[in-house]
């Protein structure tokens, strides 16, 4: 329980925005946010393991701060408050990401064609829970001083998932205008569960005579897949599973993600993409939990057997006990099922200016003719169980010179008004670093953040000829 | 040029640095070892009706008392032990007899010991309209460590002689009802 509360409350994140890596071209890793992002380098190669660390986390509603502060007032009174404030639109998410290998170079199809062909693998995490606020109200105060209120079991959602993906994508600049992009993707969940589609409620309705009548129906269903292996007794038999998982052997889907980018002008860029357009089937070391009861209780009624003949009322406490016992009997079914990937939109306009140009021709002049500058908007959304997530970026990008750019975005999203970002990405001779993070005005107390989100990685680039 | 490799040395030391040395500061998570909740469940417990006829035999004679028993495992269950503070347990009864009741309840534990004990003083109902009595009977302290033993009530209503000396027949007006339900104070801990 207490992981969760940390999970909950510290590592908790900020969806899966990327709004520094977007559109940052020097990097090789957007193109696995717009596989339709312009390229100009020949080739990369990701360090194994360390060309793309991602890790975001995020609340609403409320900061670690809010309730950690060690400012001597009673702790419960501060969880209390902060429950009391939040609503069951509220969510906390986490995701994580990394890169195992990954790889890009370009094909020559003809003298003036070219593809762009990356490929690679990665491993991503992603939790997703909304705030159960009934479950909460009704744990912290009981049913005493809610009589007639509905508490809402359908509040609770939650899912998790761990999983592989391998993905290989083509990238083709059409002309000066277009350049479009595909990624195929083979997902290998390693574990997942989800508990999203939950309905029910529970109420006390007093009646006549000072009596109360329990209501309780509930509608709860939990799928599972690929979770035994934490049963195993030995943990090299559990690192075995999940090697083999990570490598295919998990609950397979495919998916693919769409992009492209669009330049009317030579100032001026369009792009959106689709991320994660795909499925899982869900069909090996599946559990299903399903609830589905009804029950109304007013009391063990009709004692004094002498009087009422039949049915005694220790027959009849029996009768309620056992109803409560088939109440929470919870039913388990092993049947496969298949769920959507969260589909990703990322688009963004930009303006770019401030060319670099000589006067005076001379040949060997190493000055970077493009642009050394843009500016633009970008926005992100998300398909979650009962919203759509979205953020909105401003961005400034900015060439130091031709081994040094920057990115700064302020963000307004669900977790904050207040986020900015500053993403890098510098190159010594052919090895590049890039490091992105958002929220830089939390960073002083992390605690009072409300999401935290870093990404960095290091790539072995291929560059253009420049001859 | 120098000032701006100089620019662009400091923004990026400084953001590294700020990456790497961001704090958490002024909090305490070890205060999560505190949780406590202290919710207020309310229930049903035992519910009758009997008419005025349920107090006379077949042969028509006056029945003096009549009991039951109920057993609840509830009180004594590991989670009432560990987590229970306070109890109310509260009778409302509406009589329309034109007769007196004593209703007694005796706790019993799961030696047949008497644990707790209670008595109800009801009145008769002369014109035979609806008479509301309530009985709020508080455990706490020693009364409450009663409660967590009992696994089984005793519930005995007995008739008391009345001042209109009526005495009950198969065709006496009226009922007794009890309504119980129970007021249980929680305190649950991390």
């Amino acid at each position: 329980m207490k992981w969760l509360f940390f999970l909950g409350v510290f590592v908790s994140l900020h969806s899966q925005n990327k709004q520094l890596l977007y559109g940052f071209k020097e990097v090789p890793q957007q193109l696995l946010l717009n596989p339709g992002g312009q390229v100009d380098y020949r080739g990369y190669i990701g360090v194994p393991i360390l060309s793309h660390i991602h890790f975001n986390a995020g609340i609403t509603g409320f900061s670690a701060f809010d309730i950690f502060a060690d400012d001597g007032r009673d702790f419960n009174q501060k969880l209390r408050e902060v429950a009391y404030s939040m609503d069951s639109k509220d969510f906390v998410g986490f995701n994580q990401q990394l890169d195992i290998f990954s790889a890009g170079f370009s094909v020559n199809t003809s003298l003036e064609d070219k593809l762009f062909i990356s490929f690679g693998m990665y491993q991503e995490s992603d939790i997703f829970t909304y705030f159960p606020k009934d479950y909460a109200i009704l744990a912290n105060e009981g049913n005493y001083n809610n009589l007639n209120r509905r508490f809402d079991f359908g509040q609770l959602s939650v899912s998790a998932e761990v999983l592989s993906v391998f993905h290989i994508g083509v990238n083709k600049k059409i002309n000066s205008k277009w350049t479009l992009g595909i990624r195929g993707k083979i997902y290998s969940s390693i574990a997942q569960l989800s508990s999203t589609k939950n309905q029910g409620s529970f109420i006390t309705v007093p009646t006549a005579n000072n009596n109360l009548n329990h209501i309780f129906d509930l509608d709860m269903k939990l799928q599972t897949s690929g979770i035994s292996f934490l049963r195993e007794p030995d943990v090299n038999d559990e690192l075995e599973v999940l090697k083999k998982r990570l490598l295919f052997g998990g609950n397979l889907g495919v998916g693919i993600d769409l992009g492209f980018t669009h330049q009317p002008a030579p100032e001026w860029t369009i792009d959106a993409s689709l991320q994660d357009i795909g499925f899982i089937n869900y069909s090996k070391d599946v559990k299903n939990f399903i609830l589905d009861k009804y029950l109304e209780y007013d009391g063990v009624q009709s004692v004094f057997p002498q009087v009422t003949s039949g049915q005694t009322a220790q027959d009849y406490w029996d009768e309620v006990s056992s109803d409560f016992e088939e109440l929470v009997e919870i039913d388990s079914t092993t049947t496969s099922y298949t769920k959507w990937r969260p589909i990703k939109l990322n688009s963004s306009v930009s303006y770019n200016f401030g060319r670099k140009i000589n006067k005076e021709c001379n040949c060997l002049d190493k000055l970077d003719p493009t642009f050394q500058n843009r500016v633009g908007a970008h926005l992100f959304a998300m398909k979650r169980p009962n919203h759509l997530q979205w953020a909105l970026s401003l961005f400034y990008f900015r060439k130091f010179y031709k081994n040094l750019q920057i990115k700064t975005t302020y963000t307004v999203d669900a977790f904050s008004f207040t986020n900015v970002g500053l993403g890098m990405s510098a190159a010594l001779g052919p090895v590049q670093f890039y490091i992105m993070a958002d929220n830089l005005l939390e960073y002083q107390n992390l605690a009072k953040s409300q999401s935290v989100s870093l990404q960095l990685g290091f790539n072995y680039i291929f560059k253009n000829n420049e001859n | 040029m120098k000032t701006q490799s100089f620019f662009i040395k400091y923004i990026s030391l400084l953001f590294v640095l700020g990456t790497c040395f961001s704090c958490i500061k002024d909090t305490d998570f070890e205060q999560y070892d505190t949780l406590i909740i202290y919710p207020i469940v309310e229930a049903n417990l035992v519910n009758a009706q009997e008419p005025a006829a349920s107090f006379v035999d077949s042969s028509g004679a006056e029945l003096p008392s009549i009991s039951d028993q109920v057993i609840f495992d509830v009180f004594n269950s590991d989670f009432s032990v560990d987590n229970l503070i306070k109890a109310e347990l509260v009778f409302g009864i509406t009589n329309s007899i034109n007769k007196a009741f004593q209703i007694k309840m005796d706790f019993y534990d799961s030696a047949d010991a008497l644990q707790h004990t209670f008595s109800i003083d009801i009145d008769n109902s002369p014109t035979n309209t609806l008479l509301f009595t309530e009985h709020i009977e508080v455990f706490e302290n020693m009364n409450l460590l009663a409660l967590k033993s009992t696994l089984k009530l005793e519930i005995t209503i007995t008739m008391i002689s009345n001042p209109t000396s009526v005495i009950l027949t198969p065709d006496s007006e009226g009922s007794i009802l009890l309504v119980s339900k129970g007021v249980f104070y929680l305190k649950i801990s991390s």
